[in-house]
């Protein structure tokens, strides 16, 4: 049992492994986070910066090849059931399981925590009106949009009101007011309480939602902190000059792209960085 | 009482299957049982009436008797190597379903069991509802129907496994073909269904009994028939049940998870 009261504690994570031509790659490597009680954590990155095998090994998916993660104080690697039953996860694939209609997939989901079929019937219901699929509840997977999948998916993560919710890219793809939709969703859950890890490679979702953001690059976290406070840092500037195209310079206020971008040596343009 | 966790969580996981199967009940009927009764009416009833009687082994019986009791067998193989392959293919690769309830409380390794068994159940109760029709039609006495059930399911069970270990290693759905046409089909033509293997060259009796089926079949019409019991066919099948299990569970946990 780890003494600290975050609800989310990762420490020292590493995560190594053989790719398919069988050189070693290191995913992760020696990250330590953590996220409280209602705080939106941020771990932002592009694709392949290590964002889901950190997820995969918080939810205990993927062991760790080094240090622990601790989900309400419970080590999801030695007490994985302890650990999941306060964790709630998204996965960035799609991962709805499409023998079962809407509301039926949300039950079946409660019954892997345990969650007596009565209960379960009222938090889904209740989810899916939250969510805005009420009218779909009987319909089939395969007749639902990408953005209705897509909060079928952060619903059925919320089924078993966890303490820790884990979401992988949950916009990527989504038109903006299905995008807008579940900001909403994610600002009531953290007011509610509950400890947000938001993966994305957005930065403006990034910097609208969280609390706190890790820049992650290349499996190692470059630096952590607010949105305000990273920008003020690695920018103080109040304005930055982009060439958005051959001869055309967009004047405008700095952002955590900007920092992103300076921070892992990138410039793409971007002058006063 | 509170169930034990881990027995709770391979009976979730059967459960969801079973939920699944009876949601779509009028397709998985069609699709398990009709396949091993189109063999038995095909072989049993036709080829069956104009062989009419065999002698094997000392025993004199009808070859329809015969053929029931060799569908049974391949029923399980059948059953249990389909739904452990392309089911579990399907259920790994596109629907994701493993990765989903891994997550929650219910762990990999238990998800894994809850596949092994519910794929042993489906090919287990197939093979009985033949056994079943061997018994109307007067081929099987009633008993027969219980006493192979711990064979018919522990032959599922390794089946599904031999499916399961070929859904880990194969890296596309096309490649689940490779173990059906180099194992699976040589198995249903040579390890006995159609004929006693004592009918074939030594050398391929010795390649035969290599094969889990043939001592699958052997049970079998031990059980059904009164045939003479094969010692080695029980050490044979339990050796590749665990090897196959192991190896199954293995070769789904190398593929997904890193």
């Amino acid at each position: 049992m780890n003494p600290s009261s975050d609800p989310l504690q990762v420490v020292h994570l590493s995560k190594r492994y053989k790719s398919r031509t069988g050189s070693e790659v290191e995913a992760v490597s020696d990250i330590s986070f953590s996220v409280a009680l209602g705080e939106c954590f941020g771990l932002l990155g592009p694709n392949g910066a290590g964002k889901s095998t950190t997820i995969q090994c918080i939810s205990g998916f993927y062991p760790a090849s080094g240090g622990e993660v601790f989900v309400d104080g419970h080590n999801v690697h030695t007490q994985p059931k302890q650990a999941r039953r306060v964790l709630g996860v998204c996965n960035q694939d799609e991962t709805l399981d499409s023998d079962f209609k809407v509301l039926d997939q949300l039950i079946l989901h409660a019954t892997y925590f345990r969650i007596p079929k009565p209960e379960a019937k009222k938090r889904a219901g209740e989810l899916l009106e939250r969510f805005g699929l009420g009218e779909k509840s009987g319909e089939n997977i395969e007749n639902l949009s990408g953005g209705m999948k897509r909060r079928l998916q952060v619903a059925r993560a919320l089924i078993s009101q966890p303490c820790v919710l884990v979401l992988d890219e949950p916009t990527t793809g989504l038109d903006p007011d299905v995008r807008r939709m579940l900001w909403e969703v994610l600002v009531q859950s953290r007011s509610e309480g509950v400890a947000i890890l938001l993966c994305t490679h957005y930065m403006e979702e990034a910097e609208r939602l969280c609390d706190r953001v890790a820049i992650l690059h290349q499996g190692k976290i470059l630096d952590v902190d607010s949105p305000e406070k990273l920008i003020a840092k690695h920018i103080n500037r109040d304005e930055v000059e982009e060439e958005v195209r051959p001869g055309v310079i967009w004047k405008r206020k700095p952002n955590l792209e900007d920092v992103y971008l300076k921070l892992t040596g990138s410039r793409l343009g971007v002058e006063g960085l | 009482m509170r169930i034990p966790d881990t027995l709770w969580s391979i009976g979730c996981v059967w459960m969801r299957y079973y939920s699944a199967f009876m949601k779509s009940l009028l397709y998985y009927l069609l699709t398990t049982f009709l396949e091993p009764i189109f063999y038995l009416l095909s072989f049993g009833l036709g080829v069956g009436a104009l062989v009419g009687n065999i002698t094997t082994e000392g025993m004199h019986m009808s070859y329809r008797s015969f053929i029931f009791s060799g569908i049974i067998a391949q029923t399980v193989l059948f059953q249990g190597f389909f739904e452990g392959s392309y089911g579990a293919f399907v259920r790994m690769y596109y629907q994701k379903i493993f990765q989903a309830i891994a997550i929650t409380p219910i762990t990999l390794s238990e998800v894994l069991w809850g596949e092994l068994l519910w794929d042993a159940t489906k090919a287990t109760v197939a093979a009985e509802v033949v056994g079943l029709i061997g018994v109307g039609t007067g081929d099987f006495t009633p008993h027969c129907l219980l006493t192979l059930l711990p064979v018919c399911f522990l032959s599922a069970f390794l089946f599904s496994a031999m499916g399961l270990a070929t859904a880990g290693f194969s890296r596309s759905i096309d490649e689940l073909a490779y173990p059906q046409y180099l194992l699976v089909f040589p198995m249903f033509l040579f390890c006995g269904v159609f004929y006693p293997i004592e009918s074939l060259p030594d050398v391929l009796q010795k390649v035969a009994w290599f094969f889990p089926l043939t001592s699958v079949i052997s049970l079998v019409r031990t059980l059904t028939l009164g045939m003479p019991f094969e010692p080695q066919a029980v050490p044979l099948l339990l050796v590749w049940l665990v090897v196959l299990v192991a190896v199954a569970r293995r070769s789904m946990f190398k593929r997904l998870v890193k």
